[in-house]
């Protein structure tokens, strides 16, 4: 009886554990839409610095503090593409200034 | 679109990317422990189904100001 009961019992755990993983994911919307899955990582964001806390506390343990970076990859990006474009779209007239500037010196040195 | 509305959908996106990828490798790993014996290809299944249906949320979401929804009028 046990063994015939066993592998059934094995593999009804199984299906369980993951039938059950599946569920918990749908429920908490991480299989949702694109508005869905953002608001679940901006919960999680501000879940977990007081639940590492808690834990820390729980075990005694001190983290050292995270360094702050003040560096924002966005900021550094855009104003990048932005002094190339302006840079690009002075160059002509920086050209034509320099040009004469250099034929007006050219012209200078040969009087 | 204006510009700021492409940036939150952009940022939407990516937010959504993360946490499909995330959702689906979990996934993968506990099928792969309780079903398939610890092998790779369901965690890489799993990866790539969650990266897969962030890829389509994105276009849903870039595509919807310019989709047009039409009904078949049949003759009488």
């Amino acid at each position: 009886m046990a063994p015939r009961i066993f592998p059934l019992v094995k593999v009804l755990t199984k299906v369980g554990v993951a039938g059950g993983a599946v569920y918990v994911a749908y429920d908490q919307g991480l299989l949702g839409s694109g508005e869905k899955g953002s608001e679940v990582l901006s919960k999680a964001k501000a879940a977990i610095p007081p639940a590492v806390d808690e834990w820390m506390k729980y075990f005694g343990w001190e983290l050292p503090t995270p360094p702050k970076i003040e560096f924002s990859p966005c900021q550094a990006w855009n104003s990048g593409v932005q002094t190339t474009m302006s840079a690009l779209s002075v160059a002509p007239s920086r050209a034509q200034e320099y040009t004469h500037r250099g034929w007006q010196y050219v012209k200078d040195l040969s009087k | 679109m204006s510009e700021g509305e492409l940036g939150r959908k952009w940022d939407r996106c990516l937010a959504d990317c993360a946490v499909k990828l995330g959702t689906g490798l979990g996934l993968g790993i506990v099928f792969s422990v309780v079903f398939f014996k610890r092998r790779t290809w369901p965690i890489v299944l799993g990866s790539g189904m969650g990266l897969g249906m962030a890829y389509s949320n994105c276009q849903q979401d870039f595509q919807v100001p310019y989709l047009l929804h039409g009904k078949c009028v049949k003759e009488q």
